[in-house]
């Protein structure tokens, strides 16, 4: 008997769907509103749209109806990606992951223009007050050549985050009131490496490196468990940012996802203590 | 700026102007709590809310270079986006009022001088809401609209202008086809559609109908 109620419902054309009793939602609905929740014939039978959220006027009363809607995936990982992704976006790491976008974009155009003022120098050239990273244009010898910047974005982003590790310590945050950017000396005072010219990974991952040892000349004064206050710097987000950019085979750009937290923070405190 | 300042309780006005001065003294979780829990409760502070979480976003990306209260903002604003719905059953109040300050916070807070991205199609969801035939049917709802449409609705246009025009037939589909709508709403939808049609402005002709009755 119930076979036969199954075979009713689905010898009915498709589009229609005969499960209006209850569904206060209307077959000819409106599909933008809920244009990202995929227009598809079985849209309306389903619970959450392809973004992942509950539709509006869905009634939960009516189990097994369209259980031809088979269409949708077990899980949302997609074959080429990496893994599950979630479905719901996060605003405040959207909007940090927007903020370093522009600022990475904003910082090109700047540097873009300190090159193009060192080629052609002025007489009055004022010296930005902004702090940036990039600031060796005018050493010609350095300046790369107009069509030699490092301009793929995920790579500046990701350069980026490990400068921000850097200047996010207490170490940097002495260093530059100790020293003012004139009074630098090359060789001497550690010097944030340009994310604008173009390196390997590993030539990047070495400068990085290097720079932030030479910063932790500038460490607050030992005191009781001052091990333990230079490790705290680094959080666990930092770490496994870190490690994804330094584990990688060093010429490839791919970041390989790893769960290896831990082997990163021994190796870390083993360079700290070594820096000490 | 008055009147949001002294909707807030001392306590929290004290925390504000702390926050300002020193931001890395105040709790700014509590903070941007005390800010979202005082918006959905009165809607004259939501308007001007806005402007009181940018100043103290500024100040913590000035004197601490961190984003602390902006990312606790938008993280407890999100959870109360995706409870609209209930909270729109439970009190159309407070729904109204988290519309309100979601569009306040859009318009105020920027990054590096671009809107949140982030806040675009949320926004949208909700005024797709509030153009639904039974929210038209009522006037507080109507009124939040077209308030949110005066004030972010450029901005909104600039991001996302596909949606602009979809929310706009749907609003021109109500004014014409929707029968049970109150005159006041008539009027309102009428206007939103004319000032979106000279560009997000009236001209003057139109200003002289519709407002000729309202005191300066």
């Amino acid at each position: 008997m119930w076979a036969g109620l199954w075979a009713s419902q689905f010898t009915t054309p498709p589009l229609q769907c005969h499960v209006t009793s209850t569904l206060t939602y209307e077959n000819d609905c409106k599909p933008d509103e809920n244009g990202k929740k995929g227009a598809s014939r079985w849209s309306h039978c389903r619970k959450r749209g392809a973004d992942g959220n509950l539709r509006k006027s869905y009634e939960v009363e009516e189990p097994g109806k369209c259980s031809h809607s088979s269409r949708r995936p077990e899980s949302f990982t997609t074959p080429e990606s990496e893994g599950p992704v979630s479905r719901v976006k996060n605003w405040g790491d959207e909007v940090e992951a927007e903020e370093m976008r522009s600022n990475v974009r904003r910082d090109m155009h700047r540097y873009r223009r300190r090159i193009l003022e060192a080629d052609f120098p002025q007489r009055d050239r004022k010296i930005s007050s902004g702090s940036s990273d990039s600031r060796d244009s005018r050493d010609s010898k350095e300046s790369p050549a107009k069509g030699d910047l490092e301009t793929d974005e995920t790579t500046l982003i990701r350069r980026q985050k490990q400068i921000n590790y850097g200047k996010n310590t207490l170490a940097y945050d002495r260093y530059i009131k100790d020293v003012p950017k004139d009074m630098r000396q090359p060789g001497v005072h550690p010097k944030t490496p340009n994310k604008f010219k173009k390196y390997s990974r590993r030539s990047w991952d070495q400068q990085i490196k290097l720079w932030r040892v030479k910063l932790h000349a500038w460490d607050p004064p030992a005191e009781e468990g001052s091990d333990l206050q230079q490790i705290e710097e680094i959080d666990l987000g930092e770490i496994m940012d870190f490690e994804l950019d330094v584990e990688c085979s060093a010429d490839t750009e791919s970041q390989c996802p790893t769960s290896s937290g831990a082997s990163l923070l021994e190796t870390e405190k083993f360079k700290l203590k070594d820096a000490t | 700026m008055d009147s949001a300042w002294t909707a807030l309780d001392v306590v929290t006005q004290t925390m504000v102007q702390k926050a300002i001065a020193d931001p890395k003294t105040v709790d700014l979780e509590k903070l941007s709590n005390a800010i979202v829990d005082q918006s959905l409760k009165d809607l004259s502070f939501c308007k001007d809310a806005g402007r009181m979480c940018y100043a103290v976003v500024q100040a913590e990306v000035q004197k601490a270079a961190t984003s602390v209260f902006r990312r606790n903002l938008l993280t407890r604003l999100q959870q109360e986006f995706t409870a609209r719905e209930e909270t729109r059953n439970h009190s159309v109040q407070e729904w109204v009022c988290l519309v309100t300050f979601i569009c306040s916070i859009f318009d105020y807070i920027k990054v590096n001088n671009a809107p949140l991205v982030a806040l675009v199609d949320p926004i949208y969801d909700c005024l797709f809401r509030l153009a639904q035939p039974d929210a038209l049917m009522n006037e507080e709802e109507v009124d939040c609209l077209v308030v949110q449409l005066h004030r972010v609705g450029e901005q909104l246009e600039q991001t996302n202008s596909q949606r602009m025009n979809q929310l706009f037939y749907l609003l021109r589909d109500g004014f014409l086809l929707q029968e049970d709508l109150s005159s006041m709403t008539r009027l309102l939808l009428l206007e939103i559609l004319e000032f979106r049609a000279s560009g997000w402005t009236l001209t003057n002709t139109a200003h002289k109908y519709y407002y000729s009755e309202v005191v300066d």
